[in-house]
């Protein structure tokens, strides 16, 4: 075991909330906050992070009754941290100060009835289900003014939030039923080996609003020869993690995890196409729900976002790079939660297979909306100010599509700009039809 | 794919000089770093040389180039990198004043003590000119900032004995300068300054108030006005000309306890310049495992979630700092290791790490710790022997026998040995052309 292992080793022992003892006080993650850069009803992830965190740790919380915060520490304002995590990004001592502010808003909750705003918020399963099923209502009621006006009255929720339109199915439902078509009935005897086969998870936003974004992938995946396999699951549980509600999120993790765990077992590759779903499943369970268990760390470990997966295809020689030409500027937002995965980039070294296409990254921090803390009322306007800059980037791109790896910067960067806003396995597909295309038409000459 | 024909690890002045030099050369180069470095904690300025007695840069790297000092054979490259940094740096609207023949002065600093530069943003140059005794020295900055205290700097700075028989102005005045409409003070922080005076709409007012009390404070007299450093980031040519246009005596910048906003805005016009010559710049994706297949580094990996990301390399650049920076760790049995592949660390022996004063003017002999290389930045094994690692060099603060904290070289010798290790490497590039098949890559057993 080299030096560099045991230092590594030890830095992954120690819990989240131990590692404020890691911070020097540089303020480093100061100058990177999106949300310090715009407002400064935010103390900033260093007073909110480690330097509050001692006090925390002191348990001052308990001498003061077990539902009061001190009124010293600066609790009340760690609710205005978006959780876009560039604190933990590029602090160099190791602290994992996003991580810990979350932990923090989480106590803040603790034993408090929370917000209905917040609860319905965090409740992506629930909403995507009643939208789903009363989905010509829902669209109406979710993007009439006069409603959202007493959404934002009685609720908290912006009026001018972005919120997608509900699909008339579930992506599941859609599914199932094309499975039993099948001749087999769908049935799991002849399901294929995992180097011929991937297991998709699809989150809430491919279920309940981009089934397209889910038949994208799946397509994309055959092409490249493998079946998918779409089990059951619920939400990954992360909006409930934003918004303070672990144990929630902790039944939706067990859920998943037991279902999950046993195709990871068998060795198959876990795929998503919504990068927050999957940075879930890779690390937060573990480190947020500080769930140390077998099946967690099982599915942590198969759980691949879906351009990660295609570029390691790629890597291996294993990708059908025979992509057909699209001629178009195309603007590319990084969302917080890929950087949270360190893998760079992969939607760009893709995009750089396309003859013709011209992605650019548009090289800005946060779009602001940082799942549902945009939504919000009083956070709508900081999102705003946020993702301005890049708002402005992609309208004076004078692109028709913009590309982005994360549903809800998606929605957030196209009802600010739009600029039709695409996931990149969409774009992929595109350009794999453009080939088709093109070899039709020479076929026919 | 994950190819680069240089990987350059670290993110501090060394790294981004190597980087951004290979990067012009043609080179495909990935810059990684586990965080923000030395960029966002110091000046801004450029520490080349000031060991006590010395009057310009030039005279400093004249008596430093000793055997043991790194300067013994960087000297020559000190005088051309620095003037390369600095063209760059004006064209990436970030102008510095000064060159190694600049006579070292003795300017303000933010707790109202003294310190010797030569080489300064050109925002902080006017503080370097001579003082004429009848000038006064206005210092201003925003009431309530906890990082500037103007009356406190200016009692401090009216002593005489603070200028260590440097000239000095005779007269000094605080002024604090009320600003408008900042919502929770006592969390104000450079940062937010500078953003805000990023706003044209703001700083309109900002800068009327402090050129109003400046005015005030001044009563015609002639004399200088120090601010914080903290006008403007990404604006701020726009904002400093404004500033000075406004102000009834000429304006100097004050650097300030981290985050230093001159460091973010050297550390924005560096990474701007790596990206815009096709490099990449990955932070926040630590380098636990570097492989190595026949005394070559073949690859390196990092941190991920849950797995790692492997880049395959060419070459190496080892920029990783000293023991503040990581690049050299302190055992617990006594010993500096040099963590990612444990090259030999000249080191004194563990009883003779430390001075018996803290405070000792001649520093402590653990200061000089690092590693040994050639003149072309090689590692050199503990015998002396030529490198066994053919393809690595060594970089800025890693390298042994600076003692940057008392000879104030740091800057000097992380852009000379940045800019050495780029031609080092290209010059090999050329004997192996880019772009080549990538390595197999091999785990280490």
């Amino acid at each position: 075991m080299s030096i560099a292992d045991i230092v590594r080793e030890a830095a992954e022992e120690r819990p989240v909330s131990a590692s404020s003892d890691e911070c020097l006080k540089c303020n480093v993650c100061n100058t990177v906050c999106p949300v310090l850069r715009v407002t400064d009803l935010f103390a900033g992830p260093k007073y909110s992070g480690p330097q509050a965190q001692r006090f925390r740790l002191a348990g001052l919380q308990q001498i003061q009754g077990p539902f009061s915060v001190n009124p010293k520490s600066p609790d009340h304002s760690v609710d205005y941290c978006s959780g876009c995590g560039w604190c933990t990004t590029v602090c160099p001592a190791g602290v994992k100060i996003a991580e810990m502010n979350s932990q923090a808003r989480g106590r803040l909750r603790e034993g408090r009835i929370p917000k209905l705003r917040d609860w319905g918020l965090a409740q992506t399963d629930l909403v995507g289900t009643m939208g789903v099923l009363f989905s010509p209502i829902a669209n109406f009621a979710f993007h009439n003014r006069v409603v959202r006006a007493g959404f934002e009255l009685v609720l908290g929720v912006h009026r001018k939030a972005p919120f997608p339109q509900f699909s008339k199915r579930t992506f599941q439902s859609t599914w199932k039923r094309r499975q039993s078509r099948r001749p087999d009935g769908g049935t799991t005897k002849t399901r294929p080996g995992p180097d011929k086969a991937v297991v998709y998870f699809h989150g809430c936003a491919a279920n309940y609003y981009e089934p397209h974004v889910a038949e994208a992938a799946i397509w994309v995946l055959k092409r490249n020869g493998f079946e998918t396999i779409v089990p059951e699951q619920v939400c990954c549980g992360l909006p409930l993690i934003s918004n303070g509600l672990y144990d929630d999120a902790r039944e939706r993790a067990c859920k998943n995890g037991t279902v999950f765990a046993e195709y990871a077992r068998a060795g198959y590759r876990i795929i998503g196409t919504s990068t927050s779903c999957t940075h879930t499943l890779k690390a937060e369970y573990a480190e947020m729900l500080d769930m140390r268990d077998d099946d967690t760390a099982a599915v942590a470990h198969a759980t691949w976002d879906i351009c990660e997966f295609l570029l390691d295809l790629h890597e291996q020689g294993r990708l059908d790079t025979n992509f057909g030409r699209l001629d178009e500027d195309l603007p590319y937002h990084a969302p917080c939660q890929l950087r949270s995965h360190g893998i760079g980039l992969p939607a760009l070294d893709l995009f750089a297979l396309v003859p013709g296409l011209r992605a650019k990254d548009m090289d800005h921090d946060c779009c602001g909306i940082a799942g549902t803390y945009g939504m919000k009322k009083e956070k709508y306007p900081i999102a705003m100010k946020v993702g301005e800059p890049l708002f402005r980037k992609v309208r004076g791109s004078g692109a028709s599509v913009a590309a982005c790896d994360s549903e809800t910067c998606r929605w957030q960067i196209e009802t600010a700009t739009g600029v039709r806003t695409k996931h990149p396995i969409e774009i992929l597909a595109e350009a794999y039809r453009a080939a088709d295309k093109a070899k039709g038409a020479r076929t026919a000459v | 794919m994950p190819h680069a024909d240089v990987v350059v690890i670290g993110a501090g002045l060394a790294g981004l000089v190597a980087a951004a030099r290979l990067a012009e050369s043609g080179a495909a180069v990935t810059l990684v770093a586990k965080g923000h470095a030395s960029t966002h904690w110091g000046a801004g300025g450029m520490d080349v040389a000031a060991p006590v007695g010395s009057g310009t840069p030039a005279e400093g790297v004249a008596r430093l180039a000793r055997e043991d000092h790194p300067y013994s054979f960087l000297a020559p490259d000190v005088a051309p990198s620095m003037a390369w940094l600095l063209e760059r740096l004006e064209a990436g609207g970030l102008p510095y004043a000064g060159n190694l023949d600049t006579p070292i002065r003795r300017v303000p600093t933010a707790i109202g003590g003294t310190r010797r530069v030569a080489i300064v943003p050109a925002a902080q140059a006017a503080a370097q000119r001579p003082w004429d005794p009848d000038e006064l020295l206005v210092v201003a900055g925003p009431a309530g900032f906890k990082d500037f205290w103007p009356a406190a700097i200016a009692d401090s700075l009216g002593r005489e004995a603070v200028w260590q028989g440097s000239d000095r102005p005779r007269h000094v005045a605080g002024v604090a300068v009320e600003l408008a409409g900042i919502s929770v003070r006592n969390n104000l922080n450079a940062v937010h300054l500078a953003n805000r005076l990023d706003d044209p709409a703001l700083r309109a007012d900002d800068i009327r108030r402090f050129a109003a009390a400046v005015k005030q404070a001044a009563g015609g007299r002639p004399g200088r006005v120090a601010v914080p450093a903290v006008f403007g980031l990404a604006q701020h040519a726009e904002v400093w000309a404004e500033l000075c246009a406004r102000l009834p005596l000429e304006p100097f910048e004050v650097p300030l306890v981290p985050p230093s906003i001159p460091g973010v805005r050297l550390w924005r016009v560096l990474r701007e310049r790596i990206r815009a010559a096709g490099g990449r710049v990955q932070i926040g994706e630590a380098v636990h495992r570097i492989h190595l297949e026949a005394g070559r580094v073949t690859a390196v990996e990092m941190e991920a979630a849950t797995r790692t990301q492997l880049i395959r390399t060419d070459a190496l650049v080892l920029a990783t700092g000293g023991i503040a920076g990581g690049g050299l760790v302190a055992t617990g049995d006594g010993r500096i290791v040099e963590p990612l592949l444990n090259l030999h660390v000249d080191a004194p022996e563990h009883e003779a790490w430390l001075a018996a004063d803290a405070l000792d003017p001649s520093g402590h002999p653990i200061e000089a710790a690092g590693v040994a290389t050639d003149a072309g930045l090689r590692p050199l094994p503990h015998d002396g022997r030529p490198a066994a690692l053919a393809n690595v060099v060594v970089a800025g603060a890693l390298l042994a026998g600076q003692r940057s904290l008392r000879e104030r070289c740091g800057d000097g010798i992380a852009v000379a040995s940045g800019w050495r290790a780029a031609n080092e490497l290209a010059t090999q590039a050329t004997k192996m052309p880019i772009g080549r098949e990538p390595h197999a890559v091999r785990m280490d057993p």
